[in-house]
């Protein structure tokens, strides 16, 4: 074994043992020094979860999030530098945490909190114009077999749970008023997109829901507003393609053989 | 497979769609503004995960380029003891010295 890798495992073990080898500039002993040390990584590990999901942390208080970061960042330390995107695994990590099962929506709520960072740090793509969607009206013939693309933001959560009511308790100012309103067991679907610099959440029913799905997993128009209807005899095709050019998220069209956008 | 839809269902809806993302956004989403120079030191908004967070960052009660989510309408009724005008403002200004 390197003494990188010692050095690094040493970081996350569960006791301080300190790795063979360190010495101090000033004599001081190394143990108590690495021992500094490793409290930092930890603690600035649990701190970054804790930005990331605020909602989750304020569900089960701070000190039982921070117990529970804390066995998560040493079970699944980040694999990439960019701390930004750290907490990928984090809900199937409290979906397995014995402590957690008493909040079963908490492992959805982190799973939807990690899809808003996503969101929020997904690539850029510019919305169709007006113009350009108009001029699609001008040949109807080719709709059906058009693919529309959704801007990289665009991500779908279906949870047993009211994971958007719950989150959007916890926005407003009195959260244990909003809170008390929120049945938890009513199932939701979240839909994450970022609008130019916002991201926005907002629960959809099960017609849009298949809608965007189908598009994203570039299914033609026709067929991917068919699939939605025959999921939910009540989809409105006209208010969903509202909610994605509002979200401004309907970023291209492309047809078969062809492309455009 | 279901039936896909027709090419004039999806040419309506379509037009119909751009009728409703025209409409002003502010019936959906906007009962809250953004309004600056009302936050007490630290106390700002805006947060986007770990590392890039802004929030919590304002150094002095009331920072001008500092903002907070507020119910609309609200912001200009709010006092701030930083503003030019006495009240919150829409958009960031630099403090006056209190």
């Amino acid at each position: 074994m390197s003494s990188q890798s010692a050095f690094a495992e040493a970081l996350l073990a569960e006791e301080v043992v300190c790795p063979p080898g360190l010495a101090t500039w000033n004599g001081s002993a190394p143990g108590k020094r690495f021992a500094v040390y490793r409290n930092n990584v930890i603690v600035s590990l649990i701190d970054a979860l804790a930005d990331s999901f605020p909602v989750t942390q304020e569900l089960v208080g701070e000190q039982f999030f921070r117990a529970l970061a804390r066995q998560f960042v040493r079970a699944a330390p980040p694999r990439s530098p960019v701390l930004a995107l750290y907490g990928d695994g984090f809900a199937e990590f409290i979906e397995a945490f014995p402590a957690a099962t008493g909040v079963p929506y908490l492992a959805d709520v982190a799973r939807m909190e990690l899809l808003r960072v996503q969101a929020w740090h997904a690539a850029d793509a510019d919305a169709l114009t007006p113009d350009e969607i108009a001029r699609l009206l001008g040949d109807p013939a080719a709709l059906p077999d058009a693919r529309l693309i959704l801007h990289p933001s665009v991500r779908l959560l279906r949870s047993p749970y009211a994971v958007v009511s719950l989150w959007a308790a916890h926005q407003s100012e009195s959260a244990a008023l909003a809170l008390a309103a929120v049945d938890p067991a009513q199932a939701e679907t979240a839909l994450v997109l970022r609008n130019v610099l916002d991201v926005e959440i907002s629960a959809i029913a099960e017609g849009p829901a298949t809608f965007i799905l189908n598009l994203q997993q570039g299914v033609a128009f026709g067929q991917a507003a068919g699939q939605a209807l025959a999921a939910d005899a009540g989809f409105d095709l006209a208010a969903s393609l509202g909610l994605l050019i509002r979200g401004g998220v309907l970023a291209g069209v492309e047809f078969p053989g062809s492309t455009h956008s | 497979m279901n039936k896909p839809m027709t090419a004039a269902a999806l040419a309506i809806a379509l037009g119909t769609a751009m009728t409703i993302a025209a409409t002003p956004v502010a019936a959906q989403t906007a009962d809250k503004e953004k309004c600056y120079g009302v936050a007490l030191k630290g106390k700002n908004d805006c947060k986007a995960g770990a590392g890039t967070s802004c929030a919590g960052t304002s150094k002095i009660d009331h920072q001008g380029n500092a903002w907070s989510m507020v119910p609309k309408g609200s912001c200009e009724q709010t006092a701030s003891k930083t503003s030019p005008t006495g009240k919150g403002q829409l958009a960031e200004f630099k403090e006056k010295k209190a």
